[in-house]
């Protein structure tokens, strides 16, 4: 197997028993499921985890909004229970982390799914997926925001159609059907 | 969307393994923590060929991890691959050192801070609007071209202390003000510097750092009881934006720091500010006369003489701030 940064290390010609070396086999958890990746042939450094999650297990809901620029929202993935840009964050650098998509939040019913449609919180549904995300790790992390938290965790999250209010409307609802109301 | 440039990517386990890497890769190799900056560089590709690396190490592999805060006689130690979240909630931070909780608390978007290290963002390159362009549409000076296009240009942005090594590019860092006001230094694997002397503008870099260098601390002294420290930042939107000026102050007790940053290609330290400040009681003539102070030694470009007002509020509202216990 051609590992990265092998040949390079030798032709320098220094000890590499003090050199950092790459990783070879990347395991990660998407949405409750082990998977496990070979580095240099599944995926190569320079993979991002959206490029992961898109082109190896066919989740699309990650979205590229900015193009990369890491300025909208619109990939945002939970990583280790943390909302996190997965246009920016590299798939050789998630070994033994834990990631969970829309697909996930939608497969475990969470009531954001049904509040977000109840609400109308969308117009185009380009930015949905990431602000879902995001607002799941706010419950997660506080079941009762008050309308300012919510504004703080989304501001990350960039929505064009300007669907914003209905957004926060939807956070609230799906705060108070978790709340069993 | 644009793939990410080629690398190599290796993982560290020693701060020896990481820095010897380094060194032998001869500038080719960048250490990486956060990635949110690198990676967007090694997309959008603003760097001519010859400056991008061809090797990203990987510091969060380090054993025992870079990760923590912790305060030991009088002194806050703040691992260099703390994350900006774990500082802006960290409780002890916010009621002590509360401006560096406040300006880590700004940076970016929540999803930023939930990846961006502390030592990331103090090392983040400068850049404009030329710098910044993607696949090195602007060759300038700080990509070992011989112009510089801001000077002539759309300079809206830039410094309004002038140019250091002939850059007006502005170090966009919100922690680099906190640092410089709390008196912090910046412990690395060769050396401890204060923050004040840590930032400079290379080809492409903004820190003082050899290319087998890494930070590898922050150290912040408790400031005095009754002292109060500030952090204001003024951008487009409250959020994701970078900043137009920031600031952050420490005032009271016989202190008085004051840093603005994204006014200069180095954070700027306004001593002649804090002059003024010297043995006043804090009130709207002393704010004011500090403010004016700050910006006194101002050169604006061709189109950013409006910055100045922007910093001299800045700095006036910080002190008013520090009045208010």
């Amino acid at each position: 197997m051609n590992i990265p940064g092998e040949k390079k290390t030798d032709d320098i010609g220094v000890e590499s028993k003090n050199l950092a070396k790459p990783p070879q086999i990347i395991g990660l958890t998407v949405n409750g499921r082990q998977h496990i990746f070979k580095v240099g042939v599944d995926i190569q450094p320079n993979t991002t985890l959206r490029d992961l999650l898109k082109e190896r297990l066919g989740l699309y809901s990650p979205k590229e909004m900015c193009q990369g620029d890491g300025s909208c929202g619109s990939c945002t993935v939970m990583l280790d229970g943390k909302p996190v840009l997965s246009c920016l964050t590299l798939a050789v650098d998630c070994d033994g982390k834990s990631v969970e998509t829309v697909e996930g939040i939608a497969e475990a019913g969470h009531p954001l799914i049904d509040a977000f449609r109840n609400n109308y919180a969308y117009q185009c549904g380009y930015c949905t997926s990431g602000f879902i995300v995001a607002a799941k790790a706010l419950l997660d992390r506080n079941p009762n925001p008050t309308d300012e938290e919510i504004v703080k965790a989304l501001s990350g999250n960039i929505c064009r159609c300007g669907a914003y209010a209905a957004i926060i409307s939807a956070v609230r609802e799906a705060a108070e059907r978790l709340k069993g109301g | 969307m644009r793939t990410i440039r080629k690398f190599e990517f290796l993982n560290a386990r020693t701060i020896d393994e990481a820095v010897n890497t380094l060194a032998a890769y001869k500038g080719k190799a960048w250490p990486f923590a956060g990635g949110t900056d690198i990676l967007r560089m090694m997309r959008f590709q603003p760097l001519p060929e010859n400056l991008y690396p061809e090797v990203l190490i990987n510091l969060k592999t380090i054993s025992p991890s870079l990760e923590y805060i912790k305060e030991e006689d009088g002194i806050l130690s703040i691992g260099a691959l703390t994350k900006l979240v774990d500082i802006a909630n960290n409780a002890l931070v916010g009621e002590r050192y509360s401006a560096l909780a406040n300006a880590a608390n700004k940076v970016a978007s929540p999803q930023i801070r939930n990846m961006a290290t502390i030592s990331g963002n103090i090392c983040q390159l400068t850049h404009c609007l030329y710098f910044s362009k993607p696949d090195n549409r602007f060759h300038c000076l700080r990509k070992g071209g011989s112009e510089c296009p801001a000077q002539l240009g759309d300079n809206r942005y830039c410094s309004i202390f002038g140019d250091v090594n002939g850059c007006v590019a502005v170090n966009t860092s919100d922690i680099a003000p906190a640092l410089i006001a709390l008196n912090a230094r910046i412990k690395t694997n060769k050396r401890m510097v204060n923050a004040g002397e840590f930032w400079d503008v290379r080809v492409p870099g903004s820190t003082i750092l050899d290319e087998d260098e890494i930070v590898v601390e922050i150290q912040v002294p408790r400031p005095p009881p009754d002292a109060k420290s500030v952090f204001m930042k003024f951008s487009i939107r409250s959020s994701i934006d970078f900043p137009i000026v920031n600031g952050a102050a420490l005032i009271g007790d016989g202190v008085a720091r004051i840093a603005l940053n994204a006014v200069a290609p180095k954070p700027y330290r306004a001593t002649k500010a804090e002059e003024v400040l010297k043995g006043k009681t804090i009130d709207e003539t002393a704010a004011e006369e500090a403010a004016i102070a700050a910006v006194s030694e101002a050169s604006p470009l061709s189109f950013n003489k409006w910055k100045i007002s922007v910093a001299k509020a800045i700095v006036k509202r910080m002190v008013l701030n520090t009045k208010s216990r």
